[in-house]
């Protein structure tokens, strides 16, 4: 019998909320994991089952961390559980502990390594992005392995970089002062939408803030366990944005924005932290929540087209933000929504999942692009530049044409009056 | 696919030779990710929704088709090792609780519509098939499958075969065994058999209306034909306050009475309320000790004339608020309420037992008022939710295990099922016998009823090695008559086992 | 054969017991005395004639309690008078609760009521060895144990004798309105019956008329009647016609059952051609009368197993019924036998009558 459990005592999945869960299975089918496999042990039930499990004296053993890393981190299941299992807290919880005592292969920690030297430093990224582009130019495709594969494939074309100003003033009378999070990988691969986002928030009569040095929110690294880590970016974006004077911080990116959303808590150990955190956090809002919030200022132009809304699982189920986007879309003359099927299931994004589980991954995506192109929407509009990566590639895969775009680029096209913005 | 199995069996059963051999087998017949044998994974299987009973499988097996699942079966035949079949481990009743020294077939991956025949009014699926599934398959069609257990989003309709499951509606729809019109079977000894199908009334015993509600103890099902129906062209759904459970049951008997059969009548009381609202702010009636949600459905004029007459009856009833969903998404907002007070309890207790027993609609009144006063002497808090309109009781006993109230609430909990047979009714109306009530059987029936009852067990399955241990508090030899035991069970007197 | 009428279920199981015959035959009403197998003379006959009470109508609950000798008839009398009643209409006079239910009898509106199996929700049985089981309740809800009832229904009296039954019941009918109309193929009328949204009782047809039956409150019932008029054409009474559900077959002739998937009425009416008909249209089932031969039947049995269904000699001159295969292919007939080694090893019970098994 094993005689040491699988956690130490620096914050351990929390037993009280363990035992929040009743056993009844409502998660299963919103699970992506077990959707696919069909496991109990690789469903939310399971996960908390070997959770406590490992309060019980079993140890962090390589079959129980492998279901811990094949979770998403979705959320949905938090949607879908009706006794209200912070699933959230406890996945989080468990990663720290994976993270910090359970020695890894060396080709995964070579992979991890290569993700965190890069994605959360914006400069590292920028100063990747002319040979990724070249690259992409060139046609050339290195034999790689899978999990590179992957990661280079899901790359969006790349065009010219355009940074955003620090400063650009409210078109009209100024309704407020918003501070804007650039992003790691939205800067460097979606320019265009951050570009956008400016427009529209300005046009809505926002002065927008955007400071060129600002570092990563860290939600990639809490959302692997990398707390430490997690913790000095948090910091950092704080200290960068507390003195600037804002009504509020707008995220255009879901995962960003629940990360920083949730910033009382991550530092809740640190001295001095916690309330600068929960204060900082009080003042985040996704784009789309913020623009409801401000109501409509900027005249609206028809667009002729039908939109598929995708629910980026960091906006639905972390963030429980789902009216708002469809009511910015229903706003706008001549858009047509059109719910895709099984819209609760990852598309298998999630964060950097599709680079380091990429066969999961894959089949996510492939169960998403046939439920997208069953709508025979014009374009796929979403909230998160992870979702917009894997699902124009896993379409691109099955040779489905279809349009993608951010929410702010359909609100910029149709304030701008000119749908040619949402692409060919 | 996912890589499961690190080491191959031996750990957990040193001295299983019959289960190491046959995990070997399955593992090169069905691929490594088939087959589940470390420890910790085994665990996580070692119960269904009733937590309270656990046993970790011998072996877990995943098949994908139905030959695989009559290949596993016809191993653990042929090794005389018990086997346990499983879907999505919803079930209340321990129905699905493994044993140490069998496998445990896991259907979740039998997941395939195998035919969709909208003009025959029947959909054929694997058993891994959500039961919502299947109306999501016809709902283009303008049909749906009537059977809705309040956990008809996850559980599947294999399960729903093995428990006979009902729900809101079979109030008026019926059960899983009025809408099961064919099956194909893995029979205990491993060879496939086919009863029913696509046509009504097939010749010779009716085997389908045997099988359903059997719970697992007959063979593993691994197709099912069902049948659904067009939805209605309209549907009422009323939700109306009162200010005691009274009131709410004699509007109940009222309409029912009155010659109205409505899809559903639901009752939930003061403290199911309040899990409800604390869950999912339902925004039942404020105040409210009792809420009535009573579902009418049908051709729009019939609907019309009885939606009328089931105001007037509950507020004749007395009830303070009468609210009628005034659309679709309102009626899902009603309904949402209702279908998460069970798992909504954890938010206004520590623990609880879901109970489910069954009177007939007119003890309802009076065994309410003894639940009431069963609650009051013991201190043990108890919700009510139900399904008023078949007599159908849910009532939850809410207690704290770390403040030592698990065996009063245990007996609470017991003491609600005996009523239930005082009054002439059941000890479970939907959630099965399983593992937790075998028990209770003895004062449902005579041995000598549930003797023959396991005869049909004896048809199916003489080694009873399917799910054993489950429905009956008394096993059986087969090959003895019922009603001539005597003296000592000869199992007991040559020493081979206890009688339980 | 010397018979038995016992009166109570006791005397019922000690009259088998005492005498441990080497064969019974059971005896309800004899209304279906011709169905089924040819039954071999047995050592005892039992008849339930003498079983015959309303055990309890638990109106409130809309449950009853009766014997299996009692009259479906009479049965239906006491109901009524309380405005219910037990929603079971096969044609066959004098026919008895346990005769119906033995040998699964339906009528017209099975189609929103079911056969006996959707309405029995307890019974009482006494095996060839004189034991007496009981199975179910007297609640609609209940899933504690095996449903035998289910078994029973349609058995035959093959696993013993039903000797008691506890149905659900429904309230009685406010008002009734037929719609009848003239059709050579009522194929598509019925499909576009079964999409609409109403929900008739029972939907007819006798080879040349099409019948709707819409049971409900007055004004809906008329509503529901006018809307079906609408959609198939016809003409609306306030009564079902003459001989509605009536067997279609006379004495000397051969009755058949067929059975096919609802979606298939036009083929399998086709197939029908030639013979007297009796068909619950919207339900997959086909009553045949008029002359057959093995040769026919055959036909008839290859023509609807295509539509997933069986070709079941009901009534024929024991005669003729030798001369043919009664019960035709029976699917998973192998489970059927050990399930009657089960219960009646030695076959007492119902020689010959349900001989497929």
């Amino acid at each position: 019998m094993p005689s040491e459990g699988a956690w130490d005592e620096r914050h351990p999945p929390p037993t009280e909320l363990l035992d929040d869960c009743v056993h009844c299975g409502f998660c299963l089918p919103t699970c992506p994991t077990y959707v696919l496999w069909g496991e109990e042990m690789d469903s939310p039930r399971g996960r908390i089952y070997l959770m406590a499990e490992g309060h019980d004296g079993e140890p962090l053993s390589e079959p129980m961390v492998t279901h811990f890393d094949r979770c998403l981190g979705c959320m949905a299941c938090v949607t879908a559980c009706p006794s209200g299992v912070q699933y959230d807290r406890l996945i989080e919880a468990t990663r720290a502990q994976v993270e910090r005592r359970f020695p890894r292969s060396a080709r995964e920690r070579a992979l991890r390594s290569l993700v965190f030297k890069t994605f959360p430093y914006p400069r590292r990224l920028h100063a990747l992005r002319p040979f990724l582009r070249a690259y992409q130019k060139s046609g050339l495709r290195l034999p790689l392995p899978a999990k590179l594969t992957a990661m280079q494939r899901l790359l969006p074309p790349l065009g010219p970089a355009s940074p955003v100003a620090e400063l650009t003033p409210a078109r009209g009378p100024r309704r407020a002062r918003v501070g804007m999070l650039l992003g790691c990988v939205q800067r460097e691969f979606f320019a265009d939408v951050n570009a956008a986002t400016v427009r529209v928030l300005t046009a809505e009569g926002c002065d927008v803030v955007a400071p060129s040095v600002q570092g990563c929110c860290g939600a990639l690294s809490l959302h692997m366990g990398r707390e430490d880590e997690a913790v000095r970016f948090a910091k950092r974006l704080i200290a960068t944005f507390e003195p600037l004077g804002l009504d509020v911080i707008v995220v255009n990116a879901a995962g960003c924005g629940s990360a920083m959303k949730d910033y009382g808590w991550l530092l809740r150990d640190e001295a001095g932290w916690a309330s600068r955190g929960a204060a900082f956090s009080a003042k985040v809002r996704d784009v789309s929540e913020w623009l409801v919030e401000l109501g409509p200022g900027a005249t609206r132009h028809a667009l002729d087209v039908s939109v598929a809304y995708h629910d980026a699982c960091h906006l639905a189920h972390a963030q429980r933000i789902t009216s708002a986007p469809r009511e910015l879309l229903r706003a706008i003359p001549g858009v047509e929504i059109r719910e895709i099927e099984e819209a609760a299931i990852c598309c298998g994004s999630a964060g950097v999942y599709n680079l380091l589980q990429p066969q999961a991954a894959g089949e996510l995506g492939a169960r998403k692009a046939a439920n997208v192109a069953a709508t025979g929407a014009d374009v796929l509009v979403t909230a998160n530049p992870g979702c917009l990566m894997q699902i124009r590639t896993a379409l691109a895969d099955r040779g489905i044409p279809m349009r993608l775009a951010h929410i702010v680029e359909v609100l910029d096209a149709s304030i701008r009056r000119d749908p040619t913005l949402l692409g060919p | 696919m996912s890589a499961t199995t690190s080491a191959l069996p031996g750990a957990e059963n040193p001295g299983n030779v019959a289960l190491d051999g046959l995990a070997r087998e399955f593992v090169a017949a069905l691929g490594p990710a088939a087959v589940v044998t470390d420890r910790v994974q085994l665990r996580t299987y070692e119960c269904d929704g009733l937590t309270a009973y656990r046993c970790i499988p011998g072996l877990v097996v995943l098949p994908e088709t139905a030959e695989q699942v009559g290949y596993v079966v016809r191993r653990c035949a042929q090794s005389s090792v018990p086997f346990v079949a499983r879907g999505a481990g919803t079930g209340l009743s321990g129905g699905a609780l493994p044993v140490a020294t069998g496998v445990l077939i896991v259907l979740s991956r039998l997941t395939a519509v195998r035919n969709v025949s909208v003009d025959d009014e029947r959909v054929v699926v694997e058993p891994g098939v959500v039961n919502l599934d299947v109306s999501r398959a016809v709902a283009a069609d303008g049909y749906f499958y009537a059977p809705d257990p309040s956990s008809q989003q996850v559980c599947t309709i294999g399960g729903n075969v093995a428990e006979n499951s009902g729900g809101a509606h079979c109030l008026k729809y019926g059960f899983t065994a009025h809408h099961v019109t064919g099956l194909e079977v893995v029979l205990p000894d491993g060879s496939v058999s086919r009863f029913g199908g696509l046509a009504p009334d097939p010749p010779g015993y009716d085997v389908v209306g045997a099988l359903v509600g059997s719970e697992g103890t007959l063979g593993i099902v691994t197709e099912v034909t069902v049948r659904v129906v067009a939805v209605p062209e309209r549907v009422e759904t009323v939700l109306a306050g009162f200010r005691s459970m009274d009131d709410a049951g004699e509007a109940v008997s009222a309409i029912v009475a009155a010659g109205v059969l409505p899809a559903a009548v639901e009752m939930m009381d003061t403290l199911s309320i309040e899990a409800a609202e604390s869950a999912v702010a339902c925004g039942y009636p404020a105040g409210a000790q009792a809420v009535l949600i009573v579902e009418l459905d049908g051709p729009a004029a019939e609907v019309s004339a009885e939606l009328a007459e089931v105001e007037a009856i509950c507020e004749r009833a007395g009830a303070f608020e009468i609210r009628v969903a005034r659309d679709a998404d309102d009626r899902v907002a009603i309904w949402r309420g209702r279908k998460s007070a069970f798992a909504a309890m954890g938010r206004i207790s520590r623990d609880y037992i879901v109970q489910d027993g069954v009177v007939p609609r007119t003890s309802l009144p009076q065994v309410l008022r003894d639940i009431a006063l069963l609650s009051a002497e013991s201190g043990i808090r108890v919700a009510n939710v139900f399904h008023a309109g078949d007599g159908n009781l849910h009532p939850l006993v809410l207690f704290d295990s770390t403040r030592g109230e698990t065996a009063a609430a245990e007996a609470v909990s017991e003491r609600i099922l005996e009523l239930c047979i005082e009054h002439g009714g059941s000890i479970t109306g939907e959630h099965g016998v399983g593992n937790d009530k075998k028990k209770h059987m003895g004062r449902m029936f005579t041995e000598v009823d549930l003797d023959v009852m396991q005869l049909v067990r004896c048809a199916f399955d003489p080694q009873s090695l399917c799910n054993p241990g489950k429905v009956f508090p008394t096993p059986r030899l087969c090959g003895e008559r019922p009603g001539r035991r005597t003296g000592v069970h000869p199992v007991q007197a040559a020493g081979l086992g206890e009688v339980f | 054969m010397p018979t038995v009428a016992p009166a109570t279920i006791d005397d019922l199981a000690a009259a088998v017991r005492d005498t441990a015959p080497s064969s019974i035959a059971v005896r309800g009403g004899g209304s279906k005395r011709d169905w089924g197998g040819v039954a071999e003379v047995a050592e005892l006959e039992v008849s339930t004639a003498a079983l015959d009470r309303i055990v309890e109508h638990a109106d409130g609950d809309f449950v009853v309690t009766v014997q299996a000798g009692a009259r479906l008839a009479d049965v239906q009398n006491v109901l009524g008078s309380k405005g219910q009643w037990l929603a079971l209409d096969p044609p066959e006079a004098g026919a008895t609760i346990g005769g119906i239910v033995a040998t699964a009898a339906s009528g017209p509106r099975r189609l929103r009521f079911g056969t006996p199996r959707d309405l029995l929700i307890g019974v009482t049985v006494v095996l060839a060895d004189g034991t007496v089981a009981r199975s179910g309740g007297k609640v609609v809800k209940n899933v504690a144990g095996y449903d035998l009832g289910k078994l029973f229904c349609g058995a035959f009296g093959t696993l013993g004798v039903i000797a008691q039954c506890t149905f659900r019941l429904h309230p009685s009918p406010r008002a009734i309105r037929c719609v009848s109309v003239p059709l050579d193929d009522p194929g598509d009328a019925v499909r576009s019956l079964r999409r609409s949204p109403f929900r008739p009782s029972a939907i007819e047809y006798d080879g040349t008329r099409l019948s709707i039956v819409v049971e409900a409150f007055e004004s809906a019932a008329d509503a529901q009647a006018e809307q079906i008029r609408a959609l198939v054409g016809g003409e609306v009474s306030a009564a079902v016609p003459e001989q509605f559900g009536a067997r279609p077959w006379r004495s000397g002739e051969v009755g058949l059952k067929a059975t096919f998937r609802v979606g298939a009425l036009s083929p399998a009416l086709a197939l029908a051609r030639g013979f007297r008909l009796s068909a619950h249209a919207a339900s997959g089932v086909l009553w045949l009368g008029g002359a057959v031969d093995a040769g026919v039947l055959d036909e008839l049995r290859a023509g609807f197993a295509a539509y997933d269904g069986s070709v079941v000699v009901v009534a024929a001159p024991d005669g003729m019924k030798r001369k043919l295969d009664v019960w035709g292919p029976v699917r998973g007939v192998e489970v059927m036998r050990r399930i009657r080694d089960q219960f009646d090893p030695d076959r007492r019970m119902n020689r010959g009558v349900l001989d497929a098994v």
